[in-house]
């Protein structure tokens, strides 16, 4: 490959043979998501090739697992710099903050491309099916280029590739006017976004004097507090949109669920991620900390896109659109342990920030995990039924076994039930938040333990939405003929739910091997933490608790019963029907009905008059959620941007004449400028 | 000697939650002018239910088999984390009151989906409405145990416990009495009792718990029941540990553990008393009152978390 690997390692003690391993491993995966496997992709039109270059791409991330695990347990550290072949600084590493994401990144990417080689089988031809996997292997290496940046330059090329590729993909999947005007929306956001991260690279410019991160580090004790400020709100901001924090989420419930599942995972359950890790390094690596206001700020972000989430996807019927917004809760979680870790950083307790550092870190982790195992899920349905509509589905657990289980696991996962892995960092959350009353004379006393019942609403609301969502698809009676003939999916796609769903009981059960790395990682990022002893016990009282409850049910379940089938209780009616079943929507009524003023519905009931007055011949309902909020923080901007674009468009007459004059007036400026520059 | 008191604590919850039932039961009947069934009534229902066949919808799948046994080790699971006579409990440390919520919502989740898997309208209105009930029961609760672990400075209840023993009973804050009004009302949700759910009613307007159960049968019923009677001895434990301790032993010598048991019975069929007048005496709620009823109790468990600022001082 004749790439120079630079010997700038920080590696103190551990073999030159284990970094050798790191970055050859590192190179490899880089080499072959990035190069080979979409060249080879895009150049042959061999089958052969495109099924190698697949394997090539779950290969490489099966590597890129043991590089991450190796740097993240073992603490090594590895530079790789490319900057002889690119104009700019151009050089990636990775450290314990990267190493947490690269794990992240490629332990879900693996069993996500395993699940994708049946999926994108089945659903496109054999042309689409290259573009598809060139596209998706060079999405993934374009996340895994974000996640281990060493410089700005190259943060933004992967920031801005990772856009770009995730759009292709969903265009690929199909074409059609609103595909089109969803795909417009989201790279709109996501420029509006970058934009603000770029604003916030370069402000560090004038005091750093190159956007290298260690550069960047050293000179951050120097920038002035005002600019300090302006750099955390623009890189809150262009995070949060990529995170899809309220109000900036408008282009998330539009993008995932028009992208194929293995897309959709991996959008939804890594992509949002790195905004995290974006987030994370600027306000805790490179700022070391922010003024409480901010930590507010981020902890009512938080709040905010955490309970509006989560009421949003109680609403949807639609699977994909209801993960989505699941998305847009999960991330809101992740800020609340952001801000919180903010806010005793603020106060000057490092040990809790620590703590609330390591439950976002754990749940950025956590939900990785299980959205991208519910999002596989989702794939496997509409494979089985060619419908994510729930109000289509039901009693698909007999008919695919093992697909439900393993989407039970995600189910459990996300809501965060104790023996799964979001309770773990929930509870890491929950504690931290009990935590702020230590913070006497603080307006964080009380508003941090106020936070308990937030988080405890938004588990509970998440709780009834999974028992819908489980309930109406996997369970009871089939509500189409679809459903009803549903076969369990191909072996590959079972492999990959099981693994993911196998890693959520893992460390649901066992946190302990997960939170000793990330103790060392957050001791890194606020040097002054000792070692929370929560993150110890959890660690050890999860397991006893894990083994009452399976021991107990084990017990109960091997008592002998006699069992009879007989047909469910009908009232006296020859049978029952599917459609007497409670519907998704008919589920969520009560929670709807009591929260109606957060959707304010716009219902609209036309009749159609027989000849009988109380008999219609048809009566048609619709009832859309109106945004008005939505409106009203976007319609100005929109309106501004329009009436710019009217003006800027005088500018160009499409006369030639016109546009050779400006090109002589910008020399001569150009010049003026040179010759009586200071 | 210690693990062995604290075994015994768990399942003086779990054996004598069918008679805290029956009890409350017969002094319901009393208070209507009926006789009433025996208090050990309970008892031999479960007996009954145990040795009876199991009728399973067809349609049905396994989680509906396997929802009556996660709820049932759910709850008994939950019982190794709260003191009863002595200030300790199996399962202790910072933050256990958070598991102990959630893993109570573990078996709640599981019930729910088996009753949606029986097919029928009766299991989704119950698990409809318990959705509502539940996620909205969830925020006080955790808010209420936040406010008293605040004033106490532990994070774990037996340390709650144990601080609460050594307050003046008369010198009791305005949190203790906040919280205690909210978790009160909490507890009524949580068990199903009047008035957000009546466990005796056999109507679809008025079913909460009873809709989601109706399809079981058999041994499933049992524990089902069973569970559904440990859970309300469980929170009427868990509010007599929180706000009135005293009288539990301190030490392992016998004869305060006797005098303990003692006391204990008494604020039991205290509790139990009160339970039944506050049943016998309340209306049900219209299904959409019930928010307005939680409301109130996230009110106060809010202003609970509040005041401790002041009291804590």
């Amino acid at each position: 490959m004749g790439i120079w690997l630079a010997s700038k390692e920080i590696c103190d003690e551990k073999s030159e043979m284990q970094l050798l391993s790191i970055k050859t491993g590192f190179v490899f995966l880089l080499a072959s998501l990035g190069l080979v496997a979409p060249i080879a992709l895009l150049v042959s039109h061999a089958k052969t090739v495109r099924v190698v270059a697949s394997c090539l791409v779950i290969a490489s991330n099966v590597v890129g697992c043991f590089v991450a695990v190796l740097c993240f347990w073992q603490q090594s550290t590895a530079i790789v710099d490319f900057s002889r072949f690119s104009p700019f600084p151009l050089a990636l590493g990775i450290d314990r903050l990267s190493a947490l994401f690269l794990l992240l990144i490629c332990s879900v990417a693996a069993p996500v491309s395993i699940f994708a080689v049946s999926y994108f089988d089945e659903h496109y031809g054999e042309q689409r099916r290259r573009s598809m996997w060139a596209f998706f292997s060079l999405f993934l290496s374009s996340m895994v280029v974000v996640v281990t940046a060493t410089t700005g330059f190259a943060f933004l090329i992967g920031w801005e590739l990772m856009t770009l590729l995730s759009a292709g993909l969903i265009l690929i999947e199909g074409d059609s006017a609103e595909r089109r005007h969803n795909v417009f929306i989201y790279l709109l956001m996501m420029h509006a976004g970058a934009a603000a991260v770029v604003a916030s690279f370069f402000l560090f410019l004038p005091h750093s004097h190159s956007l290298d991160f260690v550069a960047i580090r050293t000179a951050s004790t120097g920038v002035p507090a005002g600019v300090k400020t302006v750099i955390l709100l623009l890189a809150f901001v262009g995070f949060g949109t990529k995170a899809g924090i309220i109000p900036l989420h408008l282009w998330l419930p539009r993008a995932h669920p028009i992208a194929p599942s293995p897309v959709s995972a991996l959008m939804s359950g890594v992509m949002l991620k790195t905004a995290v890790y974006g987030f994370v390094r600027f306000s805790f690596d490179f700022l070391a900390g922010s003024p409480p206001w901010f930590a507010y700020l981020v902890l009512l972000a938080g709040a905010v896109s955490g309970l509006l989430g989560v009421l949003y996807a109680i609403a949807e019927h639609d699977l994909k659109r209801l993960l989505a917004y699941h998305s847009v809760e999960n991330i809101g979680i992740i800020f609340l342990g952001l801000g919180t870790s903010l806010l005793f950083l603020a106060h000057r307790a490092p040990l809790w920030a620590a703590l609330a550092l390591i439950a976002a870190l754990l749940h950025t982790l956590n939900h990785a995990l299980f959205k991208s195992l519910l999002f596989l899920g989702a794939g496997a349905i509409s494979r089985a039924t060619n419908t994510v509509d729930l109000e289509e589905l039901g009693g698909l657990q007999n008919r695919m076994p093992i697909t439900g289980t393993a989407f039970l696991i995600g189910c459990c996962s996300i809501v965060g039930l104790p023996l799964f892995n979001g309770f773990i960092s929930e509870w890491l959350t929950f504690r931290s938040f009990l935590a702020g009353s230590v913070l006497t004379g603080t307006r964080a006393q009380i508003l941090l333990p106020l936070m308990v019942g937030v988080l405890a609403l938004i588990g509970g609301l998440a709780a009834a939405c999974f028992v819908k969502v489980f309930g109406v698809a996997f369970l009871g009676r089939s509500r189409s003929a679809e459903a009803e003939h549903a076969v369990e999916v191909p072996p590959s796609m079972q492999v990959a739910m099981i693994f993911l769903a196998t890693i959520c009981l893992f460390i649901g059960i066992l946190p302990g091997f997960l939170l000793r790395p990330l103790v060392s990682l957050v001791q890194l990022l606020i040097p002054s933490a000792g070692v929370p002893e929560e993150t110890l016990s959890i660690g050890q009282v999860i397991p006893w608790t894990a083994a009452t409850v399976v021991g107990i049910s084990a017990v109960v379940a091997l008592f002998k019963r006699r069992e009879r089938l007989t047909r469910t209780w009908a009232c006296g009616l020859p049978g029952l029907s599917s459609r007497m079943q409670y519907t998704s929507t008919g589920f969520s009524k009560p929670i709807r009905y009591v929260f109606a003023r957060v959707y304010r519905p716009d219902r609209k009931v036309e009749q159609r008059p027989g000849d009988q007055p109380y008999f219609p011949v048809s009566i048609s309902y619709r009832s859309v959620r109106t945004t008005s909020y939505e409106k009203a923080l976007y319609r100005p901007f929109v309106e501004l941007i329009v009436s710019l674009a009217h003006r800027v468009r005088r500018l160009q007459t499409g006369n030639i004449q016109i546009y050779l004059l400006y090109i002589f007036l910008a020399l001569v400026l150009l010049l003026a400028f040179l010759r009586f520059r200071p | 000697m210690r693990i062995v008191v604290d075994l015994l604590q768990a399942l003086l919850l779990i054996l004598v939650a069918p008679l805290v039932r029956g009890v409350v039961a017969r002094l319901k009947a009393r208070l209507q002018n009926r006789r009433g069934a025996s208090v050990w009534r309970p008892y031999s229902d479960l007996l009954k239910l145990f040795r009876k066949e199991e009728l399973v919808p067809p349609t049905s799948s396994a989680v509906f088999r396997i929802a009556p046994v996660v709820l049932f080790a759910a709850v008994v699971c939950v019982t190794a984390f709260v003191p009863v006579v002595r200030s300790s409990a199996l399962i202790d440390w910072q933050g256990d009151f958070f598991v102990l919520v959630y893993v109570l919502a573990l078996g709640r989740f599981f019930l729910s989906l088996g009753a949606l898997d029986g097919g029928s309208a009766f299991g989704g209105m119950g698990a409809s409405r318990e959705a509502l009930v539940s996620s909205l029961a969830e925020a006080p609760f955790l808010l209420g145990l936040t406010a008293i672990a605040i004033l106490a400075s532990r994070a774990d209840i037996v340390g709650i416990v144990a601080w609460t023993l050594k307050q003046d009973f008369f010198n009791i804050s305005t949190v203790h009495l906040l919280a205690f009004g909210a978790l009160a009302m909490v507890a009524l949700a949580e068990t199903g009792r009047m008035p957000v759910d009546n466990p005796t009613t056999h109507l679809e307007l008025t079913m909460i718990h009873e809709g989601m159960v109706l399809e079981y049968s058999g041994p499933s019923l049992a524990l089902i029941e069973w569970a559904s009677a440990i859970k309300l001895h469980l929170v009427i434990a868990l509010l007599i540990a929180f706000f009135v301790p005293w009288g539990m032993s301190a030490g392992d010598s016998w004869t305060s553990l006797a005098l303990a048991v003692l006391f204990y019975a008494l604020k039991l069929a205290v509790c139990a008393v009160l339970l039944s007048i506050i049943e016998s005496a309340v209306a049900k709620l219209r299904m959409y009152l019930v928010p307005d009823f939680l409301g109130v109790a996230a009110a106060l468990s809010a202003l609970a978390v509040i005041f401790t600022i002041w009291v804590k001082r």
